[in-house]
């Protein structure tokens, strides 16, 4: 391997850790704007043709796991557009949203972060995600799982043009989803 | 006297229709569970699944029976059978995925085999071990006791002696199930929405008929357009904790409803078409067909409220059935099964799945704060002083004069509380496990509630 071979490869590697701490921090920030309330700012993060999905999955035997998780067309826990997310939030600034008044508490961690591809214009990102809630005295959820997202590329940033949610469930063990993913 | 008689006994006390009080202890006391899993639910015709869910050979649905779990298989020969989900050697399920399709069910355990139809096919060792002295026609997997459809909708009972399916529903029950049956060619749009739930499964029974609540409850989700809104409410004083009017909004069809009473707890309430139309609902551009005219006939055509075919099936005006499943006092799962009209344009079903999608299910706009209310009452039952505070259902209370008339027996009258009476009282009269003749004849409506 010649010098400029390395120099190359060492490039490469260090745009990938670049893509990735983006990608990261997005992430992160993310996260942080839903555990503080700030829902106003968290629905600019989406781009207006998004599709926010959350399919409903079964237990199928192993020769049947490409029947796991329903399909856009099929039923889901959430199948929403861009006005749909927004009225969802809306919703929430009411104040009457007794689901979520008194609101929960809510801790989104992010890990295994995995760029898969990159076509300049856009990426796939998958995530896993915990999402730790309690509410009121002493009810305590969590759900864990994995999102795959298409992240647009915009400005210096990114916007999230489909996020497909992928729960570690069958049957949702909670008595409802009032928060996000 | 037996501790079950001894419990019925109390149940005229329990459910007091003529003060339109109920007690507490009947969404939370164990021994009245039991109770109803023995006189309710192994003995009603229950909801298991609909025949679109299952078409082919070895098609399968696990569905829940009180405490058992029954396998709804698609037959050989098409015919539909109903096996419970244990095996008749050491007990284990014979099936561990909730749908799918199968040749035949194998017990994992030791590896008995149940054909289709539920009889042992199969046994390891049965010429080495059990040197072929075990009769296998002797273990075959249990069945329910009568399994029918109506309209495509399958319902089985544990109990042999009760009345075919189609008496059982009778008039207001097979109206419940055509407000999605007569929409045409209609399927399980794939995928059941399952949830579990804090409640007691009443709570959730009682609030299908509800109509009070929704501009309290859902108040967040008329203000972002998901229910029209009329003119305001007279308010009677409320106010929120920061000592404000919260200037709800009525809904437009409040003074104008039906209620429909029927044998074995059956009951429909809320609006009637003519109000909800008057909101600028479309929803009911099917019922104009010829045969779903004549289906509804009409009486029938005019309601709009919402369906229970007891003792717990919701059919909503969005062709949705949502299936309440007790699991012990306090906790009960939620299934919605969500159809859609086969000849429909796609633009038709799409337009109606994300209305059934943003209705109701735990992220729905709706049930959010339905889930919130049914767990928030079950918790309540349980303290020592509020569980003897009595549930009111005054509403409306010895003013429901009852129409009999082309098989139905109806009340119209604005918001009230007739059919949540309606569904306590039928419920305590099968607690009493008396005959089905006696259960029809005290489940009969009268004159007024």
């Amino acid at each position: 391997m010649t010098l400029q071979d390395d120099l190359a490869a060492g490039e490469a590697t260090l745009a990938q850790m670049l893509l990735q701490y983006r990608v990261e921090r997005f992430y992160v920030e993310e996260a942080a704007l839903l555990d503080r309330h700030h829902y106003e700012k968290w629905i600019e993060l989406f781009t207006d043709d998004t599709h926010y999905f959350m399919p409903i999955r079964r237990t199928v035997p192993r020769r049947e796991l490409h029947k796991e998780f329903t399909k856009p067309g099929e039923m889901a826990f959430f199948d929403d557009d861009k006005a749909t997310l927004d009225a969802r939030v809306r919703k929430l600034a009411t104040g009457t949203a007794w689901a979520e008044d008194p609101p929960s508490r809510t801790r989104h961690l992010i890990t295994n972060i995995r760029i898969v591809e990159d076509d300049g214009a856009e990426l796939v990102a998958e995530s896993h995600f915990l999402l730790y809630r309690t509410r009121l005295k002493s009810e305590e959820n969590q759900w864990i799982g994995r999102r795959e997202d298409t992240l647009r590329r915009h400005e210096n940033s990114f916007r999230i043009a489909r996020r497909h949610i992928f729960l570690d469930q069958t049957i949702l063990l909670s008595q409802n989803l009032s928060n996000f993913f | 006297m037996t501790a079950d008689e001894a419990l019925a006994a109390k149940l005229d006390t329990y459910v007091d229709a003529h003060r339109g009080e109920i007690d507490r202890r009947i969404f939370s006391d164990p021994e009245i569970f039991d109770l109803e899993m023995t006189r309710i639910f192994s003995r009603a015709w229950l909801f298991l699944c609909h025949e679109s869910q299952i078409p082919k050979r070895g098609d399968f649905f696990e569905a829940p029976m009180g405490r058992d779990n029954v396998l709804v298989v698609r037959q050989k020969d098409k015919s539909i059978k109903a096996l419970v989900n244990t095996c008749t050697h050491r007990g284990n399920a014979v099936c561990r995925a909730e749908e799918g399709n199968v040749k035949n069910f194998m017990c994992t355990y030791h590896g008995w085999t149940f054909d289709l139809a539920g009889e042992l096919v199969g046994v390891p060792g049965m010429r080495d071990f059990y040197r072929d002295e075990l009769d296998k026609s002797k273990y075959p997997l249990r069945q329910v006791a009568q399994l029918e459809s109506y309209k495509g909708f399958v319902f089985g009972t544990f109990d042999p002696t009760a009345p075919p399916l189609a008496d059982f529903l009778g008039p207001t029950g097979r109206l419940s199930l055509d407000m999605i049956a007569e929409r045409g060619e209609v399927e399980v749009v794939p995928g059941i929405q399952k949830f579990v739930l804090n409640t007691n499964w009443k709570f959730a029974a009682d609030n299908t008929f509800d109509f009070y609540h929704p501009q309290i409850t859902h108040i967040s989700a008329q203000a972002v357009g998901m229910i029209p809104t009329a003119e305001s409410l007279d308010s009677g004083g409320a106010k929120t904790d920061e000592g404000k009017s919260l200037g709800v909004q009525r809904l437009p069809t409040d003074l104008d409803n039906i209620v429909m009473v029927a044998e074995y707890g059956h009951a429909i309430s809320g609006p009637t078409r003519k109000a909800v139309e008057a909101t600028g609902g479309k929803i009911f551009a099917w019922r104009d067909r010829p045969e779903a005219q004549a289906a509804l006939g009409p009486v029938g055509a005019q309601v709009a409220g919402h369906p229970h075919v007891f003792p717990s099936a919701w059919i909503t005006l969005g062709a949705q059935l949502s299936l309440r499943v007790p699991r012990s006092p306090s906790v009960t799962e939620v299934w919605w099964f969500t159809f859609r009209e086969k000849n429909a344009s796609p633009e038709e079903q799409k337009e109606l799945l994300s209305a059934q999608i943003h209705s109701f299910g735990p992220a729905g706009f709706l049930e959010q704060e339905d889930g919130e209310n049914w767990s928030q009452s079950t918790l309540q039952t349980h303290g020592t002083i509020s569980k003897n505070v009595p549930q009111q259902l005054k509403m409306g209370l010895g003013r429901g004069k009852i129409r009999h008339e082309g098989g139905f027996a109806r009340i119209e009258a604005p918001v009230n509380e007739h059919a949540q009476l309606w569904t306590y009282q039928s419920w305590k009269e099968w607690l009493k496990g008396t005959s089905w003749d006696d259960l029809r004849e005290r489940t009969t409506p009268g004159e007024y509630l």
